[in-house]
């Protein structure tokens, strides 16, 4: 057990690279991986885990970055944004599917919405229960918060990100 | 023009946007992205009481913190900043003055009182909650009845009755129209008040450079020029030594055409420090202190023949300006409302009267076509007119609207209308729907329970509007510039004042000059948000002006350089103009490939050897357009909205949604069918799920995204949009198609659901938004509370 | 909206926990599960304890059990994980299909079971859940052990019947029986948002006669309400509509709740009535299904 202190070294591994930093207890993971890691893509939009605009995956599984504090993510593994582009910087599947329907305006809530539907992908894949229809999808993505778009164009890029991911599969 | 237009085919396709690489790997650059070396954070601390005097204030254990390197009272910031000062020469308007920070009084909730800068802003916000402030409490004015009643506390003392301003206008003979009307159809509207909430809130990074006297503010911005022009002043920075620029913007919808008290602190306060501050506003603060829109309440008196004509319209509307004015002044909300009202409809006389009243809230400010509730009360009284006279919504509509064959002609309030094509985008909607079908669905739903509701609407957009409209508001319409350069090597850069957040304006304009340049998507770069580099415009983005007149400025500038390059061409490849063509970058002679000249090497020889090239030709490959809207336009749409309304939870169900839209020539059908579903998807969501609310004693009531709800994926029904695009023979046919949705769908949402309580015999909305609970209020299922 | 200085700890067992739970500090001391209600109130400083103990770090709290009739959830079993969790869908069917209301799935891929029951808001689905099954809510603290029915557990808003120095280990809930059928309603503003009334209903049947009734309502009170005066008007009874309206008027009867933006008082009543009705109507169908 370390002891109650109000900094702590953590060691984690954000983006394949394992990383040991100290930081101050406080500090929340989005805030942590914004502003110490310099991964400026996951935004924040609410700070209070309504938004989704901060949507990261930790060990596989898409969870908000403001509500948790980075200390928390000691021996996890975490993908940003950052971490889905090919090595010379080519856009994922779900970019180009997202691109291609023209899904987004202003980009703000983009990432966390890249992440939520990479998420749904990957579970899709995985052979978890995934929705089917657009109104399952819209029902899927009613944690993340777009001001612009109204969704449907994002709905668009999702179905056909869904369907590349599991041809992909199959 | 010389040349021609060599249409390459890039606008009207559905192109993919440039800005999406930037925004789907989250490289962008939003203001909160920006850290510098040394950067020092800001925190604001608000009043936290609607109205009081403030007696006292200790900031010194704020002070002594670790951490904190400067704490700002009021009055320390008004010791090196001018009060805000929004007053302009308009008759009868009191705007009064005030701090970048309280010192005095408070007169909202969220009201800064001191702005703590510290190295980080987990330290700002502990040395906040150090500052202790005494309030001597004043009573609160929460509503404009309240804030008009007599005694009622005064706000300002150079606000008398707390009325901003209050007028009247008269258009056409209105005794006489009401004197021969058959029935006289009165309707009224409370509309709440709700908010912009872009998912990127304000904020700035304001850097001072000590040695050149310079500061340079990277803003979250609509409008980079104006905010430049207004801070100057009251920061006490020459003007030449301030430069505002803007990246990535998360958003706007009309909040961030303002400056606000939070940039002029933010940038004294570096000028103060001498360095790097950087403010970002949170979404408590945003949702208390930023401001709301649309709280006004109008009554509407119709003077109409038996058969549903129109014959005259009394309105008066109050609109809670909350307390602090703002950029545009309110006369302009108030001349918009005034101005549009009448819409697409043959109106002989017109009486309205407003009066803007100051309260205890955070300000009133712009949102997503700000003039919209003129659209919802009139095409919800067009609705009442028909029910009155025994005809439908669509006859009622059919018997009144102006239609092309009607054009030109003039709204009663003095605005010409011509290829306005409201009317037609009705009768192509009304075409699409099988009213009957829809009447029978209802019945046999009624049957087994269940309700169903429908409603129409129409109406025009000043998008951009025309001189005479804007001159009718009261605010100025003004050109728009655009500076266009061929690079050395043939490609092109142009600099324009927009400063587009999510509009795809780099996208667009792109598509325009690639077409007019023959040059492809990639070898053009747009360059915005930044004075230093972009031509001067008071207006930014906003008020859908960028599809008229940034387009127009694009095209004739482009055309311009086409011209120049064109006939250096022609003396190089020893042909007529009127034979070459421009493709992929390569001017050529039509119909032999063979001759050509690359335009890189056209340019490298104009920006180097001017002197070799050929004789009597202008090599200047930079230039300065300038477009006037050749007296610019309206776009048009018509909305069909479907509802179910559960009577047991009291929930409304958008089942389906029809827009029929003429925004002209689309530059990018993705791009405006975008705008469209945004539009009605906020407009449906202010109506049903937002509120800025606040209770009796002027406390805020919706601080957290848990309580003003911003509509999600599965509250948002799938749109269908059918395009009208008449072209008109002006240059630039393309119109703006922003604010539209907005500004329509409300008013047949509303028609729906009336539509639905009045088959089962009760009463109409009066009052928004309609929460289930008012929902089942309206049924007659519970008691009002 | 940035939290507040504390102290963090983040034991490895159970007894350090409540060791840090015990120790002499001079403040307020808060239990990190997944967070997803405590962390907003940290960045909101809603909340600012002097020290936060982690208890993500303590291994065995993270199963899911069934033996003897008996269901045990971890308290740090992840929402998203009993909900794809073929055990608490067969012998819980009430949870399983509580657990998706629960916000969205990035939150539930990180709230807990345990969470959300010690936190006690009485719109939240799980304890709801608790209070209709009478689940029992196992504390562990410097005295060691206990159970605690979940009609004590919930002793205000926001507050339950765990001293300072407990923390909740498991919630036991008995396995449906056979002949049973459950259901979940609920109404919210948005999709995931927290219920202006929510009705978790369990029906046992025997032949078409109600054998026992289960009913509990959230956002109605203070905590969590078991509707027995429903749940009585329906033992013994063929489910018909005039029962289901006898027993929504019942249910209803006693119930004041408050007012907010959301949902009038009037108006939570009314819904709390509406939704005993359809919970009751298709946990019975369900029951008639199962036989």
């Amino acid at each position: 057990m370390n002891n109650g202190n109000t900094t702590r070294e953590i060691t984690l591994t954000v983006n394949g690279r394992k990383r040991t930093v100290t930081i101050e207890v406080r500090r929340t993971l989005a805030d942590f991986l914004r502003e110490d890691l310099g991964l400026t893509a996951t935004h924040l939009g609410c700070e209070h885990g309504v938004c989704g605009a901060c949507t990261v995956i930790v060990d596989g599984a898409t969870e908000r970055s403001c509500t948790q504090l980075a200390v928390q993510a000691d021996g996890r593994e975490v993908t940003t944004v950052e971490g889905l582009n090919g090595p010379n910087g080519e856009l994922h599947p779900v970019q180009e599917a997202l691109r291609d329907h023209h899904s987004f305006q202003c980009g703000f809530c983009t990432p966390g919405f890249v992440m939520a539907i990479h998420g749904m992908v990957e579970e899709k894949k995985a052979g978890r229960p995934s929705p089917c229809s657009r109104a399952e999808i819209r029902e899927e993505l009613s944690g993340n918060i777009c001001r612009c778009t109204g969704y449907q164009s994002i709905i668009d890029g999702a179905e056909a990100a869904l369907a590349a991911g599991a041809g992909k599969e199959s | 023009m010389a040349g021609g237009s060599a249409i390459s085919g890039l606008v009207g396709a559905r192109v993919h946007r440039k800005e999406d690489r930037t925004i789907l790997t989250g490289a962008g650059r939003y203001v909160d992205d920006v850290q510098e070396r040394g950067m020092l954070h800001c925190h604001f601390l608000r009043s936290t009481v609607a109205h009081a005097r403030i007696t006292g204030i200790d900031v010194e254990a704020a002070r002594g913190l670790e951490g904190v390197v400067r704490v700002f009272t009021g009055a320390d910031m008004s010791a090196i900043t001018e009060d805000l000062n929004f007053a302009q020469p308009i008759p009868g308007l009191h705007s009064p003055a005030y701090p970048a920070i309280a010192h005095d009084v408070v007169r909202y909730v969220g009201e800064p009182v001191a702005l703590i800068v510290a190295e980080s802003r987990y330290l700002a916000e502990d040395a906040a909650a150090l500052i202790e402030v005494e309030y001597d409490l004043l009573d609160p004015v929460v509503s404009t009845t309240a804030g008009l009643a007599d005694g009622a506390p005064q706000l300002f003392e150079d606000v008398p009755g707390n009325v901003v301003h209050a007028d009247e206008q008269l258009f056409g003979d209105i005794e006489a129209a009401f004197a021969q009307a058959d029935h006289v159809v009165t309707d009224s509207l409370d509309q709440h008040r709700w908010a912009c909430n872009p998912m990127e809130t304000r904020g700035g990074v304001a850097t001072y450079d000590r040695g050149s006297g310079q500061l340079t503010y990277e803003a979250s911005t609509q409008t980079t020029h104006t905010l430049r022009f207004l801070l100057a002043g009251w920061i006490r920075q020459p003007i030449h030594q301030l430069r505002v620029t803007a990246n990535n913007i998360g958003g706007g919808f009309g909040l961030k055409f303002s400056i606000y008290r939070e940039d002029v602190a933010l940038c004294a306060a570096a000028k103060a420090i001498g360095g790097t501050v950087k403010w970002i506003e949170d979404r408590n603060e945003h949702l208390v202190a930023a401001g709301a829109a649309r709280e006004e309440q109008l009554t509407l008196e119709a003077a109409v023949k038996a058969d549903g004509t129109l014959l005259g319209l009394r309105v008066t509307m109050l609109l809670d300006a909350g307390a602090y004015p703002i950029n545009p002044p309110a006369t302009v909300y108030a001349g918009l409302v005034r101005t549009t009202l009448p819409g697409p409809y043959k109106l002989p006389a017109y009486q309205f009267s407003h009066k803007i009243v100051a309260t205890n809230k955070a300000s009133y400010i712009s949102l997503r076509g700000p003039w919209a509730v003129e659209t919802l009360v009139r095409e919800r009284l067009m609705d009442k007119i028909a029910s009155t006279c025994g005809i439908s919504p669509v006859e009622v509509r059919r018997r009144n609207l102006i239609t092309l064959d009607d054009q030109p002609t003039k709204m009663v309030t003095n605005v010409t209308l011509e290829c306005v094509t409201a009317a037609e985008t009705f009768e192509k909607m009304i075409g699409m729907v099988d009213l009957d079908e829809v009447r029978r669905e209802q019945e046999a739903a009624r049957a087994e329970g269940r309700l169903l509701g429908f409603g129409v609407g129409t109406f025009i957009e000043p998008a951009p509007g025309t001189q005479e409209f804007w001159a009718a508001v009261g605010f100025p319409f003004g050109a728009e510039p655009l500076r266009i350069r061929i690079e050395i090597d043939g490609k092109v850069t142009a600099f324009t004042p927009q400063t587009p957040h999510g509009q795809s304006h780099e996208t667009t304009l792109s598509q325009l000059i690639g077409d007019e340049l023959g040059v492809g998507m990639d070898d053009i770069r747009i360059v915005y948000g930044d004075t230093d580099a972009t031509p001067f415009s008071m207006l930014g983005t906003g008020g859908s002006r960028a599809a008229t007149m940034a387009s127009g400025a694009a095209v004739y500038g482009a055309r311009e350089l086409r011209t120049r390059v064109l006939d250096i061409a022609s003396h190089l490849l020893e042909a007529s103009v009127d034979d070459l063509e421009i493709v992929d970058g390569i001017v050529s002679v039509k119909g032999a490939p063979g001759a050509s000249v690359p335009l890189g090497q056209i340019a490298m020889g104009c920006w180097l050897a001017p002197d070799q090239m050929p004789e009597g030709t202008n090599t200047e490959l930079e230039y300065v357009a300038s477009y006037d809207g050749e007296g610019g336009g309206f776009s048009q749409a018509s909305h069909a909205c479907w509802v179910e309304i559960d009577q047991e939870t009291g929930k409304v169900e958008v089942t389906r949604f029809l827009v029929v839209e003429d925004c002209g020539r689309m530059i990018n059908p993705a791009v405006v069918e975008g705008q469209v579903v945004g539009g009605v998807a906020m407009g449906l969501g202010g109506m049903l799920l937002e509120h800025s609310a606040y209770d009796a004693e002027g406390q805020f009531l919706s601080a957290t995204f848990m309580d003003y709800l911003m509509p999600s994926a599965p509250e948002v029904p799938e749109v269908e949009i059918e395009h009208l695009e008449f072209e008109s023979d002006k240059v630039i046919s393309s119109r703006g198609v922003g604010e539209g949705g907005t500004v329509l769908a409300p008013a047949a949402l509303l028609n729906a659901i009336d539509d639905a309580l009045a088959q089962v015999g009760r009463g109409r909305v009066m009052a928004t938004p309609v929460t289930p609970t008012r929902m089942l209020e309206l049924l007659g299922v519970i008691e009002k509370a | 909206m940035k939290p507040a200085a504390f102290e963090y700890l983040s034991p490895t067992s159970i007894e350090e926990a409540v060791q840090a739970l015990t120790d002499p500090d001079d403040g307020d001391t808060k239990v990190l599960a997944g967070g997803q209600s405590l962390v907003p109130l940290l960045s909101l400083r809603l909340a600012q304890p002097a020290r936060i103990v982690d208890i993500n770090r303590i291994p065995g709290l993270g199963e899911i059990t069934e033996s003897g009739g008996v269901l045990t959830i971890g308290t740090l079993v992840r929402q998203r994980s009993a909900e794809h969790s073929d055990v608490v869908r067969r012998a819980c069917p009430l949870m399983a299909e509580a657990l998706p209301h629960i916000g969205h799935t990035a939150i539930r891929n990180r709230g807990t079971v345990g969470g959300s029951i010690a936190h006690a808001d009485p719109a939240a689905e799980l304890p709801t859940v608790a209070a209709c099954l009478d689940a029992e809510l196992v504390a562990r603290g410097p005295r060691g052990e206990r159970v605690i029915p979940a009609a004590e557990f919930f002793t205000g808003f926001f507050t339950t019947a765990l001293a300072e120095d407990e923390i909740l280990t498991a919630v036991r809930i008995r396995s449906a029986a056979p002949g049973t059928g459950a259901a979940y309603e609920e109404v919210s503003r948005r999709h995931g948002d927290f219920a202006m009334a929510g009705v978790a209903a369990v029906v046992r049947l025997d032949g078409d006669v109600v054998a026992e009734a289960r009913i509990a309502i959230s956002g109605v009170d203070l905590v969590p309400v078991r509707a027995g005066k429903a749940e009585a008007a329906l033992v013994g009874r063929v489910v018909d509509e005039p029962t289901l309206v006898a027993a929504a008027e019942a249910g209803v009867a006693d119930l004041h709740p408050s007012a907010d933006l959301h949902g009038s008082a009037p108006y939570r009543k009314h819904l709390a009535g509406v939704l005993i009705r359809k919970a009751v109507r298709t946990a019975a169908q369900r029951a008639r299904e199962s036989r």
